[in-house]
């Protein structure tokens, strides 16, 4: 996967509610999520997804809840609460913004200045 | 934190075996599902599970993040450094039993100490709005005296006209005999306003208690009694109210009994006050209530809420000056009369507060050494644990987690020692209010409360960190190779720890020096005490107390005047004198160092005199002490007469008055004359017949060994009354073997009278210096546990520094080093870092050492003797502590040391 891009600092928090805003996603789906919207695009370290699910669910803006998986295995799934919903949206418009303000920036040519 | 994330928080911290399985859980589930992805995109099973862990990355400390981003880490990593740290104590018995029996020790002494001072000079009277009670004294400073008494006028300027008190009342204290019960008993009974107990805030467990609405002019003729005096005389009778109680043989109604935990807020002679009378301070036996009738005495009051002391104060000196203006006849301009007030807990406590302070510094100061002394075992120990810290390190430990894997581990320490002291503190302190003296007040209210405990605990907790922080930043600076490489032997006597436990054995020993100066301080003023010459013959001297009584109706007095007293107290030294074994009897109103004084009852102990042919003006500034004796009393007292004559039988009523003083009061009264044949008078009332001065006697101490300058004037007993009786008989016999007998000889006098304090001389005399004897062996006991922690700190260095060199040790033989080489060499350092500890400790000492200068007499708080023999003494014993590791220096074996090297 030499052509991935490493995720951005602190983006992780808001693909992962990004994701299982599309509908309750186990651990592992979520990595899978993530991986299969940006085409495969995208490098995560598989491990600290956790880090950042029990911070997300710490904070109220995921809740979780076992369940079983499609191949009947016990596993823990986690979906959008209200609280994240939010967070997600204002999160998005803050990244819009930015995204904006910096291509913006970098369009700049010398003589508009 | 808002609540959402406390409650996951707290989910995480209660339910941790919850959190930990449902992890592993996930990690396991992820893996495997990333595993079966990899098998279908081709790879074995065994490489695709390799794969899939090598993709997650770190499962542990991916764990950790998850335990850090809940906020539980710190929790997993203090519970699992608190069972390495148990782990190491069990694996330590010894310095475990060391470290928690010293840490039981310093805390237990703290906490002793200080929910004593927290009761007694930290916590309110337990009285309604306690801050707002005062002590108003009314003084005549151009006189030189506090608290005078005051007149019924006064009282009225006090609670109205000074518009700063709620309210105000004089109060009387005093011995009163109670009859009517079982035995005649000696009782303390107050006598106050009949708004006392409102005035104080105070609710009745039966009955009820007097108010303003029960005002009658003379003195009411109901009592209120105490807890125990309802539990001792009347069995705790719930009906005991409307019952008659007989105090000095006036009847009086019981109207109620009051709380169990109250008690009267003052200074009474002996004991807690039992009984507790109210007076109108008008009509008989008052005198007419005019300014210059001053019989009232200790007044307290209630300030209005709101009014500081500072204000009242002021307000107060405005008053008296605007008093003293408008009557210039009662108040003399050189008396310079005002009114001053105190709080009245200050009042209470001010006098054992140095005592307490004293105390509480002194295990302030153990509780340090034994930190240090814990610490120096820590850091040696500490020293032997360099591998494993270097070991942490190279796995990936941060310097920052191992401090803290150290702190905990000594606090775990400190708080073990520090249940153990409370524990102690527990057990000992009934022992050690036992022993406190007993003119410390409150003492029945100390308790080991919350503010103790909290106080218990910030010791430990304290001393843990003081502890543990050394060999913590020490273990941390733990230099990584060298520690591996060196596998944890020998590496020697590194500066850095060595500079560290140098400065913990230097500190111990000022620490210690501190200590034994103030004992030794303490130890010199007792010492002198003992071996003042009281001025009379204390051996083979019994004493016994009685009371005659003072009724309200004089008519009633079966020893009224001078002729009932003179007639019962002939009547009692005849059937003292008769009883076998004993050789003397006397009679004495003040017994010397007893404080039972009866002029207590009337205020103040001092009156003043005047001489013939001195002018008046001057003779307002004349003051002594007036003793009644009997003719006997001096031959008893074995006290020397230096001139004149003895009192004999015949200076009776009806004779010529006789008076003899002793050579302080001639010096200071009558410096270039002879007060031989010269005249005295006592009072003001210039139609009493003169007192001729016919002997001088050497001074007696009879104040108190520790108190000089009060001037006496001794009177016969058979021309000056006094309703105090106490009996001093010559006799090899003891105390307890005559008690039956002179009870029984002065109750066929009179049945209705108390005898109490039969106890020989020697005993009161030693009585007088309970306090200064316990603070001395207290404050000297600690003296001594300091400088044996201090010496076995320097023996355990210099041990520890042995064996760390042996193989130098070795190799310096091997090279010719003699014996005495090796052993002046830890011998000096020993002696330097005892020196440094002595000087600092010195310098402290001779620094700080004047605030002691209330509790010291006949030693300077600089006394040389004190500063010389301390030094020498500790330097003695740090120079013993310190041969016996380096002699075992000496021992070494160059072959054996190299070999082992």
């Amino acid at each position: 996967m030499g052509k991935a891009i490493d995720l951005l600092q602190g983006t992780l928090d808001m693909l992962i509610l990004k994701a299982v805003s599309l509908g309750p996603l186990h651990g592992y789906g979520v990595l899978l999520r993530i991986q299969q919207i940006s085409g495969e695009q995208l490098e995560i370290q598989q491990g600290s997804l956790y880090p950042a699910l029990y911070r997300l669910e710490h904070q109220g803006w995921i809740a979780s809840e076992w369940g079983e998986s499609d191949n009947n295995r016990k596993a823990k799934f986690y979906s959008l609460t209200a609280a994240g919903r939010r967070q997600l949206h204002s999160e998005t418009e803050k990244w819009n913004r930015m995204a904006s303000l910096i291509a913006n920036i970098l369009r700049t040519t010398p003589e508009e200045i | 934190m808002n609540l959402t994330r406390f409650r996951s928080w707290l989910k995480w911290m209660v339910q941790g075996q919850r959190l930990e399985s449902e992890m592993e859980t996930e990690v396991r589930f992820h893996i495997e599902s990333r595993a079966a992805d990899l098998v279908r995109k081709g790879l074995s099973q065994q490489e695709a599970t390799r794969q899939a862990r090598i993709e997650f990355g770190g499962i542990e400390s991916h764990k950790d993040a998850v335990r850090a981003s809940l906020g539980v880490r710190w929790w997993g990593e203090l519970s699992t450094d608190m069972r390495h740290g148990l782990r190491l104590l069990r694996k330590n018995p010894g310095f475990t039993a060391v470290a928690i029996l010293t840490l039981a020790l310093g805390v237990g002494a703290n906490t002793a100490i200080f929910s004593i001072v927290n009761t007694v000079l930290l916590r309110p009277l337990p009285f309604r709005d306690a801050d707002r009670l005062v002590r108003i004294y009314f003084n005549e400073p151009g006189l030189g005296l506090r608290d005078v008494r005051f007149s019924k006028p006064e009282l009225d300027d006090l609670q109205t006209r000074s518009g700063v008190f709620e309210d105000a009342t004089p109060i009387f204290e005093g011995s009163e005999n109670l009859t009517g019960v079982k035995r005649p008993e000696r009782v303390e009974g107050v006598n106050g306003s009949f708004s006392y107990f409102s005035m104080l805030g105070v609710v009745p467990q039966i009955g009820r208690l007097y108010g303003p609405q029960d005002f009658v002019p003379g003195f009411a003729a109901e009592a209120v009694i105490s807890d125990g005096l309802w539990r001792r005389a009347y069995g705790a009778d719930p009906n005991v109210v409307g019952r008659i109680i007989r105090i000095d043989s006036d009847p009086l109604t019981i109207i109620g009994v009051l709380p169990r935990g109250f008690r009267h807020p003052g200074p009474t002679t002996s004991g807690d006050a039992e009984v507790f009378g109210a007076g109108g301070f008008i009509g008989e036996p008052f005198p007419p209530p005019i300014r210059d009738n001053r019989v009232l005495v200790h007044g307290i009051g209630r300030l209005k809420p709101g009014v500081t002391l500072a204000q009242a104060q002021a307000r107060l000196t405005a008053m008296a000056a605007e008093l003293r203006h408008d009557f210039p006849t009662d108040y003399s301009p050189q008396t310079q009369w005002t009114i001053e007030i105190q709080s009245l807990q200050e009042t209470l406590v001010g006098k054992v507060r140095p005592m307490l302070l004293v105390l509480l510094g002194a295990v302030i100061l153990i509780v340090f050494i034994v930190s240090l002394n814990i610490a120096n075992l820590l850091l040696a120990r500490a020293s032997g644990r360099q591998q494993e810290m270097a070991v942490r390190l190279a796995l990936g430990a941060s310097r920052g987690r191992m401090v803290r894997q150290m702190l905990t581990e000594s606090v775990l320490l400190s708080l073990i020692g520090g249940a153990a002291g409370i524990a102690t503190a527990f057990g000992t302190l009934g022992f050690i209010l036992r022993f406190m003296p007993s003119n410390v007040p409150r003492l029945n209210e100390v308790r080991i409360d919350w503010v103790v405990l909290a106080f218990a605990l910030l010791v430990s907790v304290l001393t843990g960190l003081v502890f543990g922080l050394a060999p913590a930043l020490h273990s941390a600076k733990v230099a990584l190779s060298s520690a591996i490489r060196e596998g944890g032997r020998g590496s020697g006597y590194s500066t850095t720890t060595g500079r560290l436990r140098d400065v913990l054995i230097v500190s111990e020993l000022a620490f210690a020096v501190i200590l034994m100066v103030g004992a030794g301080l303490l130890l010199r003023t007792l010492r002198g005490l003992l071996q003042e010459n009281p001025g009379f013959n204390p051996t083979q001297v019994v004493t016994a107390n009685t009371w005659l009584g003072v009724p309200l109706d004089p008519k009633t007095d079966p020893y009224r005047g001078i002729t009932g007293t003179a007639a019962f107290d002939r009547e009692l030294l005849r059937r003292m004198k008769a009883i076998p074994g004993v050789e003397l009897a006397a009679i004495t109103s003040a017994l010397p160092t007893s404080n039972s004084n009866p002029n207590a009852v009337g205020g103040l102990a001092i009156e003043g005199f005047a001489i013939q042919d001195r002018p008046v003006e001057s003779s307002q500034d004349l003051l002594a002490e007036r003793i009644r004796i009997s003719p006997d009393y001096l031959k008893v007292m074995q006290a020397t007469l230096a001139r004149g004559r003895s009192f004999t039988e015949g200076d009776e009523d009806g004779k010529q008055p006789v008076a003899i003083i002793d050579q302080s009061t001639a010096r200071k009264y009558w410096p270039d004359g002879d007060p031989l044949g010269r005249h005295v008078r006592f009072g003001t009332d210039s139609t009493e017949p003169w007192t001729t001065i016919v002997g001088i006697i050497e001074d007696i101490k009879n104040d108190g060994l520790d108190v000089d300058g009060v001037p006496h004037i001794f009177v016969s007993a058979y021309q000056d009354p006094s309703k105090q009786v106490n009996v001093v008989l010559r006799t090899s016999l003891p105390a307890a073997l005559l008690e039956p007998q002179i009870r029984h000889e002065i109750e066929s006098i009179d049945p209705g009278l108390p005898v109490f304090n039969v106890i020989s001389m020697d005993d009161i005399l030693d009585r007088s210096l309970a306090s200064r004897r316990f603070s001395a062996d207290l404050v000297g006991g600690f003296a001594g546990l300091a400088v044996l922690l201090a010496s076995i700190g320097i023996y355990g260095l210099l041990a520890y520094m042995v064996s760390q060199r042996s193989r130098e040790i070795g190799i310096r033989m091997a090279l010719g080093a003699r014996r005495d080489d090796i052993l002046r060499m830890f011998l000096r350092k020993g002696v330097a870092l005892a020196g440094l500890g002595i000087v600092a400790g010195l310098a402290f000492s001779a620094a700080t050492a004047s605030t002691m200068a209330s509790l010291l007499y006949g030693v300077r708080p600089h006394d040389p003797a004190v500063f010389l023999i301390v030094p020498l003494l500790l330097f003695a014993v740090a120079v013993l502590a310190s041969y016996l590791p380096a002699r075992r220096a000496t021992k070494v074996d160059p072959m054996i040391a190299l070999r082992e090297a």
